[in-house]
């Protein structure tokens, strides 16, 4: 009869453990709304890879079957990471850049607001990760999964699983983190600045060529950059060209869908007991905070600065938008301004920034990459 | 701060303060934010121009069409 003990009898303190972390993650996506289609795989499969003697995760290296989570890691994650890249497609699908083409200079706010991830690089040094793990937390500030996925994986990190936890669960509390900073970092007369919205129409030409330009300048400057940045801007040549409105129709429906569903399950595969469970993670979650706080702070920051020389002045609260979480930011942005003056809607501005972000970060991604690489024998 | 990263790092085999490791760390702070704005400035530059070029052909393109309405009424007229 040991055979219906076996489970029992393997079961460690730490499994139990994820189980009750992937119930923390099922509570959250079901009860709180915070990213769902994310948090309910995870949480699922936290469960499901931790239970002993788990098939899903038989690994052919050590004589077990080739389990269906660790074939889906391998073949999407580890060989590629085919399955973050593919989601950029459907991500630049669902992107107008129409707010952002209106005003460029939103632009640079997109940049600054990735000053966390350097900051934390530097502080994730000094507290003793190696240079790429510390690298690959830092990315954590780019509030942007799949960058973080691909940056880590590449960079070789070992970990891989709590940097996407953390990763997809801050990204859930931008509307929570981001007020605070915001109302730190201003007064309320900056936060009442009233801003015009010229909303004159983008030709179609140039709504085509933004994507092509972006890919070229950004493959000249950072190559590294291109697998992330291509598929965004593919993605979002798909929606603007006119001739495949089924295509991107699916891209941004079914296609983002089936792929989430699958990451989402995948990452689970990093989110065994025994390389989850260290003091580590706990520092992780505190370092990917303080990306968040500090992206948030440079973006806000470089809003004042650009005030202190233009004519027209920007509302301050937009650099928080900079962050590339999707359109989390930019509604916490708006609806702050209007907040603070119901009169004052500042959210094309907002999603301007915000989707400079998004470009910003994948960038950035590719930046890391390219400088890190040699440093880690890449 | 630098007792409690001290503190944490004891716990679990990192090694705390080592310079080898900030000194590329602090080096990725200006080589990266420069790179990132050198791209930005770049893409802003290109969209500025691109929307230039676009709005003088379209212009060029009405004058045209302008030209030769008159010059069909002109032709009518006569």
């Amino acid at each position: 009869m040991d055979f219906l003990l076996q489970g029992f009898l393997n079961l460690t303190w730490q499994q139990v453990a994820m189980w009750a972390i992937g119930g923390i993650l099922i509570y959250l996506a079901i009860k709180k709304d915070m990213e769902p289609a994310l948090l309910l795989p995870m949480g699922f499969g936290a469960i499901l890879v931790n239970l002993p003697l788990s098939p899903v995760i038989g690994d052919p290296a050590n004589g077990e079957h080739l389990g269906i989570i660790t074939s889906l890691f391998k073949v999407g994650i580890e060989a590629s990471e085919a399955m973050p890249l593919l989601l950029f497609i459907g991500i630049g699908c669902m992107i107008d850049f129409g707010p952002l083409l209106t005003n460029p200079k939103l632009f640079i706010l997109g940049g600054a607001a990735q000053l966390g991830i350097f900051v934390t690089i530097i502080l994730a040094a000094m507290i003793g990760f190696p240079l790429n793990d510390a690298a690959s937390i830092g990315i954590i500030g780019a509030a942007d999964g799949p960058t973080a996925i691909l940056v880590a994986q590449q960079l070789m990190s070992k970990y891989l699983g709590p940097i996407m936890v953390v990763a997809y669960s801050y990204m859930a509390l931008v509307p929570i983190v981001q007020p605070a900073v915001i109302k730190m970092c201003t007064t309320k007369k900056e936060r009442l600045i009233r801003m015009k919205y010229n909303a004159k129409q983008i030709p179609q030409l140039m709504r085509i060529l933004f994507p092509i330009i972006v890919t070229i300048i950004s493959g000249l400057i950072a190559p590294d950059s291109l697998s992330l940045v291509g598929m965004l801007m593919f993605g979002n040549l798909l929606r603007e060209c006119g001739a495949l409105k089924s295509l991107s129709e699916t891209a941004q429906t079914t296609f983002s869908n089936i792929i989430t569903l699958l990451l989402g399950i995948t990452i689970a595969f990093q989110m065994q007991a025994e390389a989850f469970i260290k003091l580590e993670t706990i520092i992780i979650m505190g370092l990917g905070l303080f990306a968040f706080v500090f992206d948030t702070i440079g973006g806000v920051m470089c809003a004042k600065l650009l005030n202190l020389f233009s004519k027209e002045k920007i509302n301050p609260m937009l650099g928080a938008a900079g962050i590339s979480a999707f359109p989390m930011a930019s509604r916490v942005v708006a609806k702050m301004g209007t907040k603070e003056d119901p009169s004052n809607h500042l959210l094309m501005h907002a999603v301007g920034a915000n989707v400079s972000g998004q470009i910003a970060s994948a960038i950035v991604g590719g930046l890391i990459i390219g400088i890190l690489g040699p440093f880690c024998g890449l | 701060m630098l007792n409690f990263i001290t503190l944490l790092a004891a716990f679990d085999n990192l090694t705390p303060m080592n310079w080898e490791v900030i000194a590329p760390a602090l080096n990725f702070l200006w080589q990266g934010l420069l790179a990132i704005f050198v791209v930005i400035g770049l893409i802003i530059v290109a969209v500025k121009l691109t929307a230039f070029v676009i709005a003088k052909c379209d212009e060029m393109k009405k004058r045209r069409e302008e030209a030769a309405n008159e010059t069909e009424n002109e032709q009518g007229n006569s």
